[in-house]
């Protein structure tokens, strides 16, 4: 043990190097999180492993990623929001501010990103676009249903995570979204299939992170159908994406202060009412009554 | 170049309806300098004020020559802070390494290298060079204290602010710690709380006694010590003079303030002696209205 200051301060570097550095460190923060590790052993079982080879429909294995990646992401970015939230005192002088930390933190949602754009590579493969199990959709709103399903779950979780990590305090905070939406997702699609052409069910359908488009009949019998729902997948997607940016910047405000904060109110407002319009949009665009195949 | 100095000017901060410190003028250079008072006199509330932690309620304060209340400038200062709270929480799972070095990251040391050194180095100084491995939770509570050190001492900041530093830490790191301070005290303002008022008289050139977040004494600590010449005095029996008196190791009592007789044997009064003096002779003369901060 020494006693003695032997050398000066290491060179600093404000910026996009220590953001980097930041968002770096986070990502490896996740990727070892158990919950996240549980999700992505999951999926990965669940898509490569496990899938019924004589599959039936498609509804049955297409939540898988958005529950895990999405769900479970979700838990794991809040643990990893909160983690630091002990050691504020010391953080919260350092020279990076909140909002950049949490910039930091919303950047490791490419990690469940990208193993969702992998669990949907694998499920195309497992039931091609071409399949009559997607119902009537054309092909490219097939693929617009399955971005909206596997994909984007799996980023707008972990960023719904890191947003609810810096405003809520109460630690079981995620896992009672998840379970809401959950129960919000089965609910209105319970509803959905008593009152499949009403377009306030659809509205509602949609009023969610997650939705079905299709519904699959009897699938044992010899002449099952596939119906499809009110809706535009990809006005849909776009519903998703504004909330992913409502996420982020929820998150960024945190903290936030002066101009930045100003700015993030301001694209608040604007992501807010792009939501509004996507979510209208969605409901209205696509099939009009329910079309069956 | 930065010049290290502080600068507070009609300082005073509220929590509500209770005063924490009120009208406190201060100019603080290189050196070391001792903050003492009773549980609630407003040390804690001061240091965090000088660390950029919390705004003040009513007048200035500068330090390095820049306003925190200014984001910016807030930035500048705690690219040259280091700051150890009275109480600091760590992350699950990280080890002393792990968290210097994420402290690290956020004091935007991002080259991994020189950063790992910086970590090594400050680990060393505080006596955790062997034990960087080990998981902070699995740490003693002196342990931890010198971790949460460790990070206050990154890159040699210019300015160092240290809530009960001492608190829980083994006699051999105090005077260890005492080194390290001294040395960096040469270019950087150290500011320190205890309520070991031996570490003030080992340390300090310069002592500040808040009591009901007033400044109460602020000069030399041989001055202060010196105020108490010829009221400290050992006696058989308690003096019913003195205003304070204990029974010391040696079977005889230690008396403290009052108008001693000619006839005791006089000692040569300690600062703890001098403060308890400048507090009115008694340990219990607890302050009503204070902030516990």
């Amino acid at each position: 043990m020494t006693a003695t200051l032997t050398s000066g301060p290491p060179a600093t570097s404000p910026g996009r190097a220590t953001f980097t550095a930041l968002a770096i460190r986070e990502t490896r923060r996740l990727v070892l999180n158990p919950v996240f590790l549980f999700a992505v052993a999951f999926i990965t079982f669940a898509l490569w492993a496990g899938p019924d080879a004589g599959q039936t429909e498609i509804d049955t294995a297409n939540p898988y990623p958005a529950i895990f990646l999405g769900g479970f992401g979700m838990m794991a970015t809040f643990w990893l929001t909160r983690s630091m939230r002990a050691s504020e005192p010391v953080v919260g002088v350092t020279p990076v501010t909140q909002p950049v930390r949490t910039a930091a933190l919303c950047a490791v949602a490419i990690v469940p990103f990208a193993c969702g754009c992998l669990a949907i590579l694998r499920f195309v493969q497992l039931i091609p676009v071409s399949s009559p199990l997607y119902g009537p959709f054309s092909p490219s709103a097939r693929v617009a249903v399955l971005v909206g399903q596997i994909v984007i779950p799996a980023l707008g979780g972990p960023l719904l995570g890191v947003a609810l990590g810096r405003w809520v305090q109460f630690p079981g905070a995620a896992f009672v979204l998840f379970l809401l939406i959950y129960g919000w997702v089965s609910l209105v699609t319970i509803l959905t299939m008593s009152h499949a052409s009403s377009a306030l069910v659809a509205v509602l359908r949609l009023f969610a992170p997650f939705a079905f488009f299709t519904y699959t009949g009897d699938t044992h019998s010899a002449g099952f159908a596939v119906t499809a729902w009110r809706g535009s997948p990809w006005f849909f997607i776009g519903w998703q994406l504004a909330l992913c940016a409502i996420a982020v910047l929820v998150a960024l405000l945190r903290g936030a202060e002066g101009r930045v904060r100003t700015r993030i109110i301001r694209a608040l407002a604007i992501a807010g009412a792009a939501a509004l319009i996507l979510l209208v949009l969605a409901a209205l665009g696509g099939f009009t009554y329910p079309l069956t195949a | 170049m930065v010049t290290a100095s502080i600068s507070l000017r009609g300082v005073g901060r509220t929590f509500g309806a209770t005063r924490a410190l009120a009208g406190v003028d201060l100019d603080l250079k290189p050196g070391v300098t001792g903050l003492l008072g009773p549980n609630g006199a407003g040390k804690t509330t001061l240091l965090r004020l000088l660390a950029t932690a919390l705004p003040p309620s009513q007048g200035q304060v500068s330090v390095l020559g820049l306003d925190p209340e200014v984001p910016a400038e807030r930035t500048g200062i705690r690219r040259h802070l280091g700051y150890q709270p009275q109480e600091t929480g760590f992350p699950r799972g990280f080890t002393a390494f792990a968290f210097v070095d994420y402290i690290a990251l956020l004091k935007e040391q991002s080259q991994p290298a020189a950063r790992h050194a910086e970590v090594r180095r400050v680990l060393d100084l505080v006596g955790l060079g062997g034990l960087g491995a080990k998981r902070i939770r699995a740490m003693s509570g002196g342990q931890r204290r010198r971790v949460s050190l460790a990070q206050a001492l990154l890159g040699s900041p210019a300015v160092l602010i240290l809530d009960e530093p001492t608190t829980g830490v083994d006699p051999e790191q105090r005077v260890t710690l005492r080194a390290v301070l001294a040395e960096l005290a040469r270019t950087s303002v150290v500011v320190l709380s205890t309520h070991q008022t031996e570490d003030v008289a080992a340390l300090c050139e310069r002592v500040i006694v808040l009591d009901r977040g007033r400044v109460r004494y602020d000069g030399p600590v041989t001055e202060l010590t010196g105020q108490a010449a010829g009221r400290v005095w050992l006696a058989d029996e308690p003096d019913p003079a003195a205003s304070i008196s204990w029974r010391t190791g040696t079977g005889r009592y230690r008396n403290v303030g009052g108008r001693a007789r000619d006839d005791v044997e006089h000692v040569e009064p300690s600062l703890e002696d001098a403060y308890l003096l400048l507090r009115g002779g008694s340990p219990e003369h607890e302050p009503a209205q204070e902030a516990a901060s």
